[in-house]
C-alpha cells in the first residue's frame, strides 16, 4: 500500500487527484489544507502571510495576557547579569594586583577579600539562577493551561464536523500547546534579557574602556542582522514540521485502532514501513528546522570570537605601546562572555520560537474562527417536545449526493417515529442534524414551535438523549459508562436504567457486576452487550426528545424483543425517533417514515 | 505509575535503548566524536588567549614570541570552534532523531506482535503519547547526558594534562570540581526518577484525557459532556504542570551547582594564583615566579573555558531521569505478553484446511490491572477483575474442506470469542484445535491467518482509500478483482456513483460512509483475501433486510468454494449451510434448520 496522504482527508476539499502529481502534492499541499483551515481569513490574502499574522496575533495575545508572570524572570535574570558584573570586576581588580608587578608596578592591594566577594557573588546568581527557572516555568504553565483549555474547548464544540483524525486534533491541544511553553517561558524573557543584558553589559565596560563598550556594542548591533538573515524562511520549516508530527500521530492512532484487522491480514509490516515514512518525514522536516536554527548560533559564535579577538588585540597593543590599565582590560574581557551569554539563551530559544510559530499557525484558525451563531439557551428543558422537519438540505461533499434532500415531517409527545430505508439513505444524517451535529443547508427544524437553529448546539442536545450506531464506550468502568448520560444519577437510578436496557442480564455474571472495567470501544463485550450499555444511557438520561441509531442491530433475536420491549416504554410520553433496519423494531414502535436517498418515500407504500 | 526502583532500574533502562540504537553506533558515535572536537577547540582557543595574556605580561622574550604567535593562532581557532559546534550539533540532532524514528518504528512493531487483539483495557490516547512523548523524552539521554559528558570528559583529561605538567596541585584545585560536575548527573539522576516518571505518567494521563472524548465525541456531546471533559483535561493539565514543577526543580538545582562547581573551579585557579604569585603570599620568598603566574592564568582561562562545557551537566540529570522514565513506559507497553506464544518449533504447513474442534475450554483472562499496566494517577487501584467465566466449555465443532457451518447463539454466547481462537488471537485453556489436522498452536500465526480471513464484529477501515482498505487483503489486488468484490459485498454501485471511485477516502473508521455502508467495505476486503477458509462475523449486520438476503443468496458465488464459518444470530433462511449449529452454555449444539 502506497504511504498515501493523510491530508487528503479533509471534508470537504476534494483536490484535483487526476491533475495534480503526487510529487508536488506532497510539497504543497501543507499550505493548501493549512489555507482550508482558515476559516475566518479571507480568502485574497495569500494563505502565509495571512497564516502568519494570525499566529503573531494568537502569540501577542497570549503574551499580553500572561505579561506580569513573565516580568519575574527578566527581573530576575536582569539581577544575575548585575551579579556577573560585579564578579568580574572583582576578578579584574584581582588578576590586576597579581599581574602588577610584572610590569614593574607596585603590587596591587587586592587579594583575598576580592575572592571572597567574588564567591558570594557566586552563590547568590546561582540562587538567582533558580528562582528564575522557577518563574519562568510558571510563566509557561499559566499560559499553556489557557490555551489548551481553550483549544480543546474549541475541539468540542467543532464536534464531528472537524473530520480530522482524532490522534490529528489530539495533537493541537497537547503537543502544539506544549509547543507554546517554550516560547512563553524561555523565548520571550530570553529575548527582553538579550537586549537589556547586552546593553548593560556595554555599558559597564564603556565605563572602564570606552573602545571595549564600543567594539562590544557593534559586535551586539550584527548579532539581529545575522538572525534575520538565518531566520528567513525558518517559521514555515517550523510549521511544516509540525504538520508532520501531526501526521505521524493521526496515522498512528488510527492505525493502533485498528490494529486486529491489520493484524488478522498480516499487514502489520507493511504498516510499519508506512509509519516509518512518517516518521523519516518528521526527522526530516525537524532537520531542516534544525539546521537554520543553528545556523543562527554560529553567527553568534563567531561574533563572540572575533570580539573577544578584537579586544584582546585592541589591549595587547594598548600594553606594548606601554599605556594601558590593566584592571579595565582584564575587566573588559572577563565582561565579554558575559555579553554573549544572553545572546546565546536568545539564539537557543529563537528554536522555541520558531516552533511556537508553527504551532500559533495552526491552532490560531481553531481559535480565531468566528464562534457559531445562534448562541440562545434553554431556560428549561420543556417536558414535552413538538417537533417538525420541513424541506431539510444537508450535502457533506458537492461532488457527492445530498445526504437529505428536502425530508419533512412532524412528530408528537408520545409518538414514535420509525425511520427506515437502505443504508446511506440519509437516516443518520437526519439524527445528526437533529442533534446540531450537522446544521442543515437549508430548511427548518422546530421545536415546540420555535426555530431550533437558533439554539446553541450544546442546547438542543439537552433536550435529547442519543443512541449511535457505533456507540462509544470509553474505558472505564460498565457503570460509569452508564453515567456518562446523567453525571448525577444515583447508584439506583443507574442500576434501574441498566435493568430496563437489559445491561444487568450480562453484568451480574461480569467478575464485578456493573463495576466492571471495559475497555475502549466496548473492549471486553460483545457487539450486542455494548449496545445496551448505550442504550442504558438513554435510559438514564430521561430527555422528551429521543433519538436512537440502529438501537438492536447487534442483537439477537430474543434480547432484541426484549430491549424493543423496554424501549417502547422509554418511548411512552417522550418524542421519539429511531432509525433501524429491524422488521421486529417497525412492527412495534410506531409510524414508519421510509428514507430513500435522502428523501421520504410516499406514505402510501411506506405504512405496509 | 510504576513504583521507582532507584538508581538500579535506572542503568537498564538506559542500557536497553542504547541497545536499541545499536543500528544507529555509527551516527551517535560521529555525533560524540565532533562534540569532543568542538569542546577541546574551544578550550584550545581560551588556552592560547591566556597563553597570551601571560607573555604579554612577562618579560621574558623567548614567551612573549610564543604569546604572539598565540595570538596568532587565535583567528583560525575562532573560525575552528563555531563551525565545530554547528558540527556537533547538526550531526548529534540528525543521530538522535534517526535513533528516535527507529524507536516509534520499533514500538509500532512490538505492539503489533503483542496486542494482536487490540488494546484492550489500555487507552490509545495512552499508547499515542508514549509514541510521541516518551520516545521523544529519550533525546536527553544522548543529547543533554551522553553527548555532553564525552566532551566534559575530554576537556577535563585536557584541562588536568595541560595544568598538571605545570602544578599537580593547581591541576586538583581546577579538575576536582569539573570532576564533580560530571559526575552529578548520575547522582542526581536517581533521585530525580520519581519527579520524571510522575512526569511521564501525568503526560500520558493529559493526552488520554484529550483523546478519550474525541475518541467518542458523539457519545460526549449527546450527554452534554463537554464542561466534563474540559475539566477533566484542565485537571491533568494541572497535574502534569505540578509533576514538571518538581523534576525541573531538581532541575534548577543541578543548574546551580553546576554554576557554583564552574566558578569554584576559577576562584580556586586565582586563590592559587593569590597564594603563589610573585609579590603575594608565601611566593614572595621563593623569589615570586613568573612560571608559577603564567600557571595561575592558563588555569584561569581554562576555568572560563570548561564553564561552557561543564556548567549545564549536573542539569542532565533530571533529563536522565525523564528519559529512563520515557524508557519504562516505552518498555512497559511493549512488553506486554503476547496472548499466544509462537512456536518455538513450527510444523510443517498442512495440505488441508479442515478446521476440527475437540473439547475447548475457554475464559478470557483478566487483564493485570486496571490500565493494563497497573493503576495510573487518578485512578482508584484494584478494580482489576478476577477471572472470568468461561465462555465456552467443551465445544466441538467441524468445518470440513469447502464445508459452510452456521453458528447461532444470543450475543455474548462466545460466537467473536470463538473466531478470536482460530485466529490465535487467543488460546484455548483446553481441548484441541486443529487446521488441516496439524495443531493450531503448533503453526505460526501469520501462516494461520494467511489460511483464515475474518470479518470480525470490529472490522476497521482506515483513514486511507477504499482501494487501499481494501488492498490490507491482498495486497496484489488488481482493480477488477476489487470491483468484483465490491460487487459481491453489495456496495459496487454506491463506490461506482462517487466521483473518485476506489480513490474515495474512507475516513476514520469509515466515518465518510453511513455504517451499513462501511461494514460492506469490510466485508468486501474479506471477500477479496485469497484464504480458503473465511469467518463472518455477523456479515449482514447493519443491512436492510433486502441487501442482507440478497447477499446472503449469493454467498455462494462470493465465497466460491471456499469454507465458511457463518456467525449469526437468526438465519434468514435463504443461507443454504450445509450444517447449523447453535452455542449454548459454551457448546455447539446441532440445531434444526
Amino acid at each position: 500500500m502506497p504511504g498515501r496522504d493523510p491530508r487528503d482527508a479533509f471534508p470537504g476539499h476534494v483536490p484535483p487527484r487526476a491533475a495534480a502529481p503526487r510529487s508536488r502534492k506532497r510539497g504543497d499541499n501543507g499550505v493548501d489544507r493549512a489555507a482550508m483551515r482558515r476559516r475566518s481569513v479571507p480568502r485574497s490574502a495569500t494563505p502565509d502571510t495571512a497564516g502568519d499574522a494570525a499566529a503573531r496575533a494568537l502569540l501577542a495575545r497570549e503574551g499580553r495576557a500572561g505579561r506580569r508572570r513573565q516580568a519575574a524572570p527578566v527581573l530576575l535574570g536582569l539581577a544575575a547579569a548585575l551579579c556577573g558584573i560585579a564578579q568580574a570586576w572583582l576578578i579584574a581588580r584581582l588578576l590586576a594586583a597579581l599581574l602588577a608587578p610584572l610590569l614593574g608596578n607596585p603590587a596591587g592591594a587586592a587579594g583575598w577579600p576580592e575572592l571572597l566577594g567574588a564567591a558570594l557573588l557566586a552563590l547568590l546568581q546561582a540562587g538567582l539562577g533558580v528562582a528564575q527557572d522557577r518563574a519562568q516555568l510558571a510563566a509557561g504553565i499559566a499560559a499553556r493551561a489557557r490555551l489548551r483549555g481553550a483549544v480543546f474547548a474549541r475541539l468540542l464544540a467543532d464536534g464531528p464536523a472537524d473530520e480530522r483524525p482524532v490522534g490529528e486534533r489530539a495533537t493541537l491541544a497537547v503537543d502544539r500547546v506544549e509547543a507554546l511553553d517554550g516560547y512563553f517561558a524561555r523565548y520571550r524573557p530570553a529575548a527582553a534579557l538579550a537586549l537589556l543584558v547586552p546593553a548593560l553589559v556595554a555599558a559597564a565596560a564603556a565605563l572602564a574602556d570606552p573602545v571595549s563598550g564600543a567594539a562590544l556594542a557593534v559586535a551586539g548591533l550584527l548579532v539581529p542582522v545575522a538572525l534575520a538573515l538565518t531566520g528567513i524562511g525558518a517559521a514555515q520549516a517550523s510549521a511544516r514540521q509540525f504538520e508532520a508530527l501531526q501526521r505521524l500521530s493521526g496515522r498512528f492512532l488510527d492505525r493502533m485502532r485498528g490494529l486486529p484487522t491489520l493484524v488478522l491480514f498480516n499487514r502489520q509490516e507493511a504498516e510499519a514501513g508506512s509509519l516509518g515514512r512518517a516518521a523519516t518525514e518528521l526527522r526530516l522536516r525537524t532537520m531542516r528546522v534544525l539546521r537554520v536554527a543553528f545556523l543562527s548560533g554560529v553567527a553568534q559564535e563567531l561574533l563572540a570570537a572575533l570580539a573577544l579577538v578584537c579586544l584582546a588585540i585592541h589591549h595587547g597593543a594598548e600594553f606594548r605601546a606601554g599605556g594601558g590599565d590593566l584592571a579595565a582590560a582584564l575587566f573588559t574581557l572577563l565582561l565579554v562572555p558575559a555579553f554573549f551569554a544572553p545572546l546565546r539563551a536568545f539564539s537557543a530559544a529563537y528554536q522555541e520560537r520558531l516552533a511556537a510559530r508553527g504551532a500559533a499557525a495552526a491552532l490560531a484558525p481553531l481559535l480565531d474562527a468566528p464562534v457559531e451563531a445562534g448562541g440562545l439557551v434553554l431556560e428549561e428543558v420543556p417536558p414535552r417536545v413538538v417537533l417538525s422537519v420541513q424541506d431539510v438540505h444537508l450535502r457533506y461533499d458537492p461532488a457527492r449526493p445530498p445526504a437529505l434532500d428536502g425530508v419533512s415531517f412532524r412528530v408528537m409527545p408520545g409518538e414514535t417515529l420509525v425511520l427506515a430505508g437502505p443504508s446511506g439513505s440519509g437516516k443518520t444524517s437526519l439524527l445528526r442534524v437533529l442533534l446540531g451535529f450537522r446544521r442543515p443547508d437549508s430548511g427548518r427544524i422546530a421545536i415546540n414551535g420555535k426555530d431550533a437553529t437558533l439554539l446553541a448546539p450544546a442546547e438542543l442536545r439537552r433536550l435529547s438523549s442519543y443512541v449511535g450506531q457505533r456507540a462509544h464506550l470509553f474505558r472505564d468502568t460498565l457503570r460509569a459508562n452508564i453515567r456518562l448520560a446523567r453525571p448525577e444519577a444515583t447508584d439506583a437510578e443507574v442500576e434501574a436504567a441498566a435493568e430496563a436496557a437489559r445491561v444487568m442480564e450480562f453484568a451480574a455474571a461480569l467478575p464485578a457486576g456493573l463495576d466492571t472495567l471495559v475497555g475502549e470501544g466496548g473492549y471486553g463485550l460483545s457487539g450486542g452487550q455494548a449496545q445496551r450499555v448505550a442504550i442504558a444511557r438513554a435510559f438514564l438520561r430521561d430527555a422528551p426528545l429521543l433519538l436512537l441509531d440502529e438501537p438492536t442491530a447487534h442483537l439477537d433475536p430474543g434480547t432484541e424483543a426484549e430491549v424493543l420491549e423496554s424501549l417502547r416504554r422509554l418511548c411512552l410520553g417522550r418524542t421519539a425517533i429511531v432509525a433501524t433496519h429491524s422488521r421486529a423494531a417497525r412492527a412495534t414502535l410506531g409510524r414508519v417514515l421510509e428514507l430513500s436517498a435522502g428523501r421520504v418515500v410516499p406514505v402510501a407504500r411506506a405504512a405496509g | 505509575m510504576a513504583d521507582p526502583s532507584g538508581p538500579a532500574g535506572l542503568r537498564p533502562l538506559l542500557g536497553r535503548v542504547l541497545a536499541l540504537w545499536r543500528p544507529r553506533a555509527g551516527w551517535l558515535w560521529a555525533g560524540g566524536l565532533v562534540a569532543v572536537v568542538a569542546a577541546l577547540s574551544g578550550v584550545a582557543l581560551l588556552a592560547l588567549a591566556g597563553q597570551g595574556v601571560a607573555a604579554v605580561a612577562t618579560d621574558d622574550r623567548a614567551a612573549l614570541l610564543a604569546g604572539t604567535a598565540a595570538l596568532l593562532l587565535l583567528r583560525p581557532l575562532a573560525l575552528l570552534r563555531p563551525l565545530a559546534r554547528y558540527a556537533e550539533r547538526l550531526v548529534t540532532h540528525a543521530a538522535t532523531f534517526r535513533a528516535l524514528a527507529d524507536t516509534r518504528l520499533w514500538f509500532f512493531r512490538r505492539l503489533a506482535e503483542r496486542l494482536p487483539a487490540g488494546i484492550g483495557l489500555r487507552r490509545s490516547g495512552d499508547l499515542l503519547g508514549r509514541l510521541v512523548t516518551d520516545v521523544e523524552s529519550l533525546d536527553g539521554l544522548y543529547l543533554r547526558a551522553l553527548v555532553p559528558a564525552a566532551a566534559a570528559l575530554a576537556v577535563l583529561l585536557a584541562v588536568a594534562l595541560a595544568l598538571g605538567a605545570l602544578s599537580p596541585l593547581l591541576a586538583l584545585l581546577v579538575a576536582l570540581p569539573l570532576a564533580v560536575a560530571l559526575l552529578l548527573p548520575v547522582l542526581i539522576a536517581p533521585g530525580a526518577v520519581r519527579a520524571g516518571d510522575r512526569v511521564a505518567g501525568t503526560q500520558g494521563e493529559l493526552r488520554a484525557a484529550v483523546v478519550d472524548p474525541l475518541l467518542g465525541l458523539e457519545d460526549t456531546l449527546a450527554a452534554n459532556a463537554e464542561g466534563r471533559a474540559v475539566a477533566r483535561v484542565a485537571a491533568a493539565g494541572e497535574r502534569l504542570a505540578r509533576a514538571q514543577r518538581r523534576l525541573s526543580r531538581r532541575a534548577a538545582w543541578g543548574g546551580a551547582a553546576g554554576l557554583l562547581l564552574t566558578q569554584l573551579a576559577l576562584l580556586g585557579a586565582l586563590g592559587w594564583g593569590l597564594l603563589w604569585a610573585p609579590g603575594h603570599g608565601a611566593a614572595a620568598e621563593a623569589g615570586g615566579t613568573h612560571a608559577g603566574l603564567a600557571a595561575a592564568v592558563l588555569a584561569l582561562f581554562l576555568a572560563v573555558a570548561a564553564a561552557e562545557t561543564f556548567g549545564g551537566l549536573p542539569r542532565a540529570g533530571a533529563a536522565l531521569a525523564a528519559a529512563a522514565a520515557g524508557a519504562r513506559r516505552l518498555f512497559e507497553a511493549a512488553d506486554s505478553t503476547p496472548p499466544v506464544a509462537e512456536p518455538t518449533e513450527p510444523a510443517a504447513l498442512p495440505p488441508g484446511n479442515a478446521l476440527r474442534l475437540r473439547g475447548v475450554r475457554f475464559a478470557w483472562p483478566s487483564e493485570r490491572g486496571p490500565s493494563g499496566w497497573g493503576p495510573s494517577e487518578g485512578e482508584a487501584a484494584g478494580r482489576g477483575a478476577p477471572d472470568r467465566a468461561p465462555v465456552l466449555d467443551g465445544l466441538d465443532l467441524d468445518l470440513p474442506e469447502g464445508g459452510r457451518v452456521a453458528l447461532l447463539g444470543p450475543s455474548g454466547a462466545g460466537k467473536s470469542s470463538l473466531a478470536a481462537l482460530l485466529l490465535k488471537l487467543a488460546a484455548p485453556q483446553g481441548g484441541s484445535i486443529t487446521l488441516g489436522g496439524v495443531d493450531l498452536a503448533a503453526l505460526p500465526a501469520a501462516a494461520v491467518r494467511q489460511r483464515i480471513a475474518c470479518l470480525t464484529q470490529d472490522a476497521r477501515l482506515f483513514d486511507d482509500t477504499i482501494a487501499a482498505n481494501l488492498r490490507l487483503a491482498d495486497p496484489d489486488a488488481d482493480e477488477a478483482a476489487l470491483w468484483r468484490a465490491l460487487d459481491r459485498a453489495r456496495i459496487g454501485d454506491l463506490v461506482r456513483a462517487l466521483p473518485e471511485g476506489l480513490g474515495t477516502r474512507c475516513g476514520e473508521a469509515g466515518a465518510r460512509f453511513s455504517g451499513g455502508q462501511a461494514r460492506r467495505l469490510a466485508l468486501a476486503r474479506t471477500l477479496l483475501s485469497p484464504a480458503p477458509v473465511l469467518i463472518l462475523d455477523e456479515p449482514a449486520a447493519g443491512l436492510d433486510a433486502d441487501t442482507e438476503r440478497a447477499f446472503l443468496e449469493t454467498l455462494d458465488e462470493a465465497t466460491s468454494g471456499r469454507s465458511v464459518l457463518l456467525i449469526v444470530h437468526r438465519l434468514v433462511g435463504v443461507e443454504r449451510p450445509t450444517r447449523i449449529l447453535r452455542l449454548i452454555g459454551g457448546r455447539a449444539i446441532p440445531a434444526a434448520g
